[in-house]
C-alpha cells in the first residue's frame, strides 16, 4: 500500500526528498509441484504490495509464516524476479535491468540472511569473505582492500588480528552474523535488507547485534528494510512498521501508532498474542480463530476474513483498499478498529477468548 | 579437561561451590582423540604402502620379472628363497606379478577415475549451476551414458579392437563419467541454493568466479570421497575384465588374470587365487575406510 | 514437600566430544509439584534440554549421567531403556520443538495416535480409534474425525503441534515436558498452544515443564521459573516474584536477559543494555562463576569461586556473590 504520496512530505523543502526505494504493485507467485512434477497450484506469495522507504528510514515488516515477508525481500532484490510490479531503487527500475547493469544498480542494496553460517562460504577465510564485494567491484588495490576489510571487521566489533584468517566454522552464531554484516556494509550501501537477521541468535547476542545495527544506522546513515516475526523486535528498530498477512499489507504506519493504536484486527490479535513479562496480567486473549488459510487459494475479498471476529459479507465480497486514518498510518480494512464492529459480526475484538472449535461458516474458505 | 580440584588447605567462603569431578573417564576421552586419527591414517598408510610397493620398490630393489620365469622354478611355495610368495606353475614370481599387475590396476583405475572426474565433473557442474535447458540437455546425455551397459561395451571393444590398456580405460570411462556427473550435479544443486552463493552474486562476483571460487571448493570434498569409492569399484571391474581374458592380455600380469589362472588349481594350491584376492580386498577396503574417514573429517553429507 | 511429582537432585550429564569432556548439565536440583507449571529458561548451551532428556532417557549411549530424578518416588536415572519405556508415555511425556519432525510423514495422523495408545494399553483397535478421536477433540482440533485420516503435511504447523500433544497425552501422563514446543510456531499459534497446554493441565491435573529461551513465556504462563546458564541453575523463584513491576530478579544473568529483550514500551532506536561475550564452552569450565567473564558487576571473588545456589529468600534461590538490588536494573 502506498503511504501518502510526496505531497504530504514537507512540500516546499528539498525536492530531492525522493524515496530511496519505491515499490509498487509487486506480485510474486510460485508454482507448486505435486509429486511427479505436475502443477499443483499457484502460491500467491505477494499480491500487489506497494511501499516507499525514505533515505535514513527503517521500515519494519512483521508477519507470520506464509505472510510473504521473506518473499518480499527477495523480490525487491530481484532474486528471483517478481512476476510483475515495479521496484525503483535510487531512481533505477530494477525489474528492467539485467547482468552487469543490475549488479551495478544493486551495489547500494545489500542483504543479511537469517542463517549466519549459511551466508558465509565455509571454505573461505573471514577476511576474504568481507573483501569479496570490494574485489568484485574492483575497488582499490588488493592491499587497500585488505586494509578496508580489517577496518570493517573492527567496525562490527571483531578484532581483525584474531578473526581475519579464521573460517566461519570457528565462529559463534553472533560472530558469524557480524561478519555477514561487515560484508554487507563493505560497499557502503544505502539500504540494508535484513531478513530475520537476528532470529536465530540467543537473546543476549541478539541484543548485541541489534545495537550494532543501530550504531551502523547512525554512523553510516543506513536505511533498513527489517523483516522479522517478533513484534517487539521490529518496533525496537523501526521508524515505520508494516504488518503483512498472506501476501498483502494490512496496516502500515509509524511504529508508535501501529503498536499503541492498531487499526487492523490482525495487528491487534498479533499484539495480544505477545506474552508479556507481567505475571498474571490478563493473558493475551487469543482472538484469532482457526488456522491460516492456504496461500494457494486465498480467501476472496479481505484475506483475513476467515479468522477475523469482525468479518461480515462485505469482507468476502470486496477487497479492502488502504485508507489513511492517521498521519502516515494506513490500514486496509472495511471495519478498522476505530469504529464499532459491524452488525452481524462475531463481536468486538478484545474480550473474547475464542477457542477454535466447530468451524463456522466464516471459516470456510471462499 | 578434568575439573581443577580446589586446594583443600585454602579456606572457602561459605556457600562457595567446588568444581565437580569429571563424569567422563579420561580413557574414553583419550580414545576419542586417537580414534579419529587412526581411522584416517591406518587406511591411508596401507594405501601408501601398496603404492610404494608397486611403483617404488621395483626400482630400488631388483625383483624377478613378472611375465617370465624359469621352468626350473615352477610352483615354488611361499617363503622360498628368492621368491618370498612363491612362483606359479610357469615359474613366474608371484610377488612380482602382484607388483606389476598392481601397477596396471592402479594406472587404469586412476585414469578412469580422472577421466570421470574431469569430464563428468564439468558436465555435472554446468548442469547443476546453470539449470534450465542446459541442465535438461546434459541430464539426458548422462542418462544415455548410464544406460550403456559398460561391461558389454568393454566386451564389444575387446572383440572388435585389440584389447589394450587404453581401450580398457575408455570403455570403463563410460561407466565413471555419468557417475561423477550425477554426484557433482547433485552437490552443485544443493550448494547453489545456499545463501552464500546469493550473497556472492549480490556482492557483484561474476558467475565464473562463483563457480571456481565458491562452488568448486565446496563440491570437491564430496567428489574426492566418492572417487575413492569409485577407484575400488573400477579396480574390481577391471579385474573382472582381465579375468574374462578381455582386458590385459597375458603375459602382462594383472590381478584378475592371476585369479583366473589360479582357478584351475584352486583346491590343490589355493594360494594362487587367495593371494591376489586378499591383496585386492585390502586395497578396496582401505579405499572405502579412507573415504569414510575423510567424509567424517570434512563433514560431507 | 515429599509429595512432589518430580524431584531432581544433583543431576549431571557429561559426554566426550573431540577428546574433551563437555559438562552439559553440572549438578541441578529442582522439584515439580503435581498440577504445577515449571519453566526452565536458558539460552543455547545452558543444558536445559539435555537435562530433561536425561530424565526421559533420551540421550545417546555414551552419555554419562549421574544424580537422581525421582518421578513419584521411582528413581529414573540408571533405569534401562526397556524399564524407562514403561514410564514414558504413561507417567511422563515429552513434546519437542519441530512438529514436522516428530510426526511420521508417511503415516496418517490418527494411526500415529492409536499407536501411541496401544503401546501402553491393551485396547482394541476400535477403542483406540475412539480414544484417538477424543484426544484430537481434547486438543481442540476441529473436525477430529476427518483429521484422523489425514497426513501430517495436510495440517498446518499449529495443528501438527496439537497432534503431537495429543500423542503425548494418549495415556494421561502426570508430567508433560514441552521442549521449546512453541518456538517454531507463529506468535498467534504460540499463544493458542500455550493456552491449550494450560487448559489441559487443569483438565488432566498434569504437571507441566516447559523449556524455552523466552522469558516472556515464563512470566505469562509459569508458576515457578528456573534459569539455567552453562549447565547450572543460577536462579529459581516463583514467577510472581521474578517478574513484573514488583519483580525482584537477583541473579545478574537473569537481569541481563530481561533487559535484553525488546520491550514494546521502549521507544524505537534505543540502545539495548548488553553484556558482551558469549555463553561459555562447557568443555572448558572455569573455577569461578560461569557468568563472571560477561557480568558487568563481576568482582574478584566472582572469578575465584563459584557461588552455590542457595535459598536467600523464601522460595527464591540464586547463585550470585553480588546480586541485583531490589527490582531495578543493575
Amino acid at each position: 500500500m502506498t503511504p501518502a504520496p510526496d505531497n504530504t512530505a514537507p512540500a516546499d523543502n528539498d525536492n530531492d526528498k525522493q524515496p530511496l526505494l519505491s515499490v509498487r504493485d509487486l506480485v510474486q507467485e510460485f508454482v507448486v509441484r505435486e509429486a511427479g512434477g505436475a502443477r499443483g497450484g499457484v502460491v500467491q506469495a505477494l499480491s500487489s504490495v506497494s511501499f516507499d522507504i525514505m533515505p535514513g528510514e527503517t521500515l519494519g515488516i512483521v508477519g507470520e509464516t506464509g505472510s510473504g515477508k521473506s518473499t518480499l525481500a527477495r523480490a525487491v532484490l530481484q532474486a528471483p524476479r517478481p512476476k510483475s510490479g515495479s521496484v525503483v531503487f535510487r531512481g533505477k527500475e530494477l525489474t528492467r535491468l539485467h547482468g552487469r547493469s543490475l549488479v551495478a544498480a544493486r551495489r547500494d542494496m545489500q542483504f543479511v540472511w537469517q542463517d549466519p553460517f549459511g551466508s558465509l562460504d565455509p571454505k573461505w577465510q573471514i577476511r576474504s569473505i568481507v573483501e569479496e564485494p570490494l574485489a568484485a567491484h574492483h575497488v582499490g588495490s588488493s592491499s587497500s582492500r585488505r586494509k578496508r576489510a580489517e577496518e570493517l571487521l573492527d567496525l562490527v566489533g571483531l578484532d581483525p588480528a584474531r578473526y581475519a584468517k579464521r573460517h566461519p566454522r570457528e565462529l559463534s552464531g553472533g560472530q558469524a552474523q557480524r561478519v555477514a554484516i561487515a560484508r554487507a556494509v563493505a560497499l557502503e550501501p544505502s539500504l540494508l535488507i535484513c531478513d530475520e537477521a537476528v532470529s536465530s541468535l540467543d537473546v543476549l547476542i541478539q541484543a548485541q547485534v541489534l545495537n550494532l545495527f543501530e550504531r551502523l544506522r547512525r554512523e553510516l546513515g543506513l536505511s533498513y528494510l527489517f523483516i522479522a516475526h517478533d513484534l517487539a523486535l521490529v518496533k525496537q528498530v523501526s521508524d515505520r512498521v508494516a504488518v503483512m498477512y498472506l501476501g498483502k499489507f494490512c496496516e502500515v504506519g509509524p511504529g508508535e501508532s501501529v503498536y499503541k493504536h492498531p487499526l487492523h484486527p490482525y495487528t491487534k490479535a498479533l499484539l495480544d498474542s505477545i506474552p508479556s513479562t507481567e505475571p498474571g496480567a490478563a493473558r493475551g486473549a487469543t482472538t484469532l480463530r482457526g488456522e491460516p488459510p492456504s496461500p494457494i487459494n486465498p480467501p476472496s475479498g479481505c484475506r483475513f476474513r476467515t479468522r477475523c471476529p469482525r468479518a461480515v459479507e462485505k469482507c468476502a465480497a470486496e477487497v479492502p483498499k488502504p485508507r489513511e486514518l492517521g498521519p502516515g498510518h494506513l490500514v486496509a480494512c472495511h471495519f478498522p478498529l476505530t469504529e464499532e464492529p459491524p452488525a452481524g459480526s462475531a463481536g468486538s475484538v478484545p474480550s473474547q477468548t475464542a477457542v477454535p472449535s466447530v468451524p463456522s461458516t466464516a471459516e470456510v474458505q471462499g | 579437561m578434568a575439573a581443577q580440584l580446589p586446594d583443600m588447605a585454602a579456606t572457602l567462603t561459605p556457600g562457595a561451590q567446588q568444581p565437580l569431578p569429571s563424569l567422563v573417564s579420561s580413557r574414553r576421552l583419550r580414545w576419542q582423540k586417537i580414534g579419529g586419527a587412526l581411522r584416517l591414517w591406518v587406511p591411508a598408510g596401507i594405501l601408501i604402502l601398496l603404492l610404494f610397493l608397486c611403483f617404488v620398490w621395483p626400482y630400488i630393489y631388483t625383483i624377478p620379472p613378472g611375465d617370465t620365469g624359469s621352468i626350473l622354478d615352477a610352483s615354488l611355495p611361499p617363503f622360498s628363497p628368492g621368491h618370498w610368495l612363491g612362483t606359479d606353475p610357469n615359474g613366474v614370481d608371484i610377488f612380482s606379478m602382484l607388483v606389476y599387475g598392481g601397477q596396471v590396476s592402479f594406472e587404469i583405475s586412476l585414469a578412469v577415475t580422472a577421466v570421470g572426474m574431469i569430464i563428468g565433473g564439468v558436465i555435472g557442474l554446468t548442469a547443476g549451476y546453470f539449470g534450465g535447458w542446459v541442465d535438461s540437455v546434459l541430464s539426458r546425455v548422462i542418462d544415455v551414458l548410464i544406460a550403456f551397459p559398460a561391461l558389454v561395451l568393454v566386451l564389444a571393444v575387446a572383440e572388435v579392437l585389440q584389447p589394450s590398456e587404453t581401450h580398457l580405460i575408455w570403455a570403463l570411462s563410460v561407466f565413471s563419467v555419468p557417475a561423477f556427473a550425477r554426484v557433482v550435479r547433485g552437490s552443485t544443486l544443493t550448494i547453489r541454493t545456499l545463501p552464500y552463493i546469493t550473497a556472492a552474486r549480490l556482492s557483484g562476483t561474476s558467475n565464473r568466479k562463483i563457480i571456481f571460487k565458491h562452488v568448486m571448493p565446496n563440491v570437491i570434498p564430496g567428489v574426492i570421497t566418492f572417487s575413492l569409492l569409485g577407484i575400488g569399484i573400477i579396480v574390481i571391474l577391471e579385474g573382472a575384465v582381465d579375468f574374462l581374458g578381455l582386458g590385459i592380455q597375458v603375459p602382462q600380469p594383472s590381478w584378475g588374470a592371476m585369479i583366473a589362472k589360479g582357478q584351475n588349481v584352486l583346491t590343490a594350491e589355493p594360494q594362487y587365487v587367495l593371494i591376489p584376492s586378499i591383496v585386492l580386498l585390502i586395497f578396496v577396503m582401505s579405499l572405502n575406510l579412507l573415504g569414510d574417514a575423510l567424509r567424517e573429517r570434512w563433514g560431507v553429507r | 514437600m515429599t509429595d512432589a511429582l518430580l524431584e531432581v537432585e544433583d543431576l549431571r550429564v557429561a559426554f566426550a566430544a573431540g577428546g574433551r569432556e563437555v559438562r552439559a548439565v553440572d549438578g541441578i536440583s529442582y522439584k515439580v509439584d503435581p498440577g504445577r507449571t515449571l519453566a526452565i529458561i536458558g539460552e543455547s548451551g545452558s543444558g536445559k534440554t539435555v537435562g530433561c532428556r536425561a530424565i526421559m532417557g533420551l540421550l545417546p549411549t555414551g552419555t554419562e549421567i549421574s544424580g537422581s530424578a525421582r518421578l513419584r518416588g521411582t528413581e529414573l536415572i540408571g533405569l534401562s531403556d526397556s524399564q524407562l519405556r514403561k514410564h514414558r508415555g504413561s507417567d511422563m511425556a515429552m513434546v519437542f520443538q519441530d512438529p514436522a519432525r516428530s510426526l511420521n510423514p508417511t503415516m496418517r495422523v490418527g494411526k500415529q495416535i492409536t499407536e501411541a495408545i496401544r503401546t501402553h494399553r491393551k485396547v482394541s483397535k476400535k477403542d483406540a480409534r475412539d480414544q484417538a478421536v477424543e484426544l484430537l477433540r481434547l486438543v481442540r482440533i476441529p473436525a477430529p474425525e476427518r483429521r484422523f485420516n489425514e497426513y501430517p503435511h495436510q495440517l498446518s504447523g499449529g495443528m501438527r503441534q496439537r497432534v503431537v500433544i495429543a500423542m503425548a497425552l494418549a495415556c494421561r501422563p502426570r508430567l508433560l515436558i514441552a521442549d521449546e514446543a512453541t518456538t517454531a510456531l507463529d506468535v498467534t499459534t504460540q499463544a493458542q498452544i500455550m493456552e491449550l497446554l494450560l487448559e489441559l493441565q487443569q483438565e488432566l491435573d498434569m504437571a507441566l515443564i516447559f523449556i524455552s529461551h523466552d522469558l516472556g513465556l515464563a512470566a505469562s504462563y509459569a508458576d515457578e521459573v528456573v534459569v539455567m546458564y552453562a549447565g547450572k541453575i543460577v536462579e529459581q523463584a516463583p514467577a510472581k516474584r521474578l517478574f513484573g513491576a514488583s519483580g525482584t530478579v537477583k541473579m545478574r544473568y537473569t537481569r541481563a536477559l530481561l533487559d535484553a529483550i525488546p520491550h514494546l514500551e521502549r521507544p524505537a532506536h534505543t540502545e539495548l543494555p548488553v553484556v558482551s561475550g558469549r555463553p561459555p564452552d562447557t568443555s572448558m569450565l572455569l573455577a569461578g562463576c560461569s557468568f563472571a567473564p560477561r557480568c558487568p558487576s563481576a568482582a574478584d571473588d566472582c572469578t575465584a569461586k563459584a557461588p552455590a545456589l542457595t535459598e536467600h529468600a523464601p522460595g527464591h534461590r540464586w547463585a550470585c556473590w553480588h546480586p541485583c538490588e531490589n527490582g531495578g536494573a543493575a
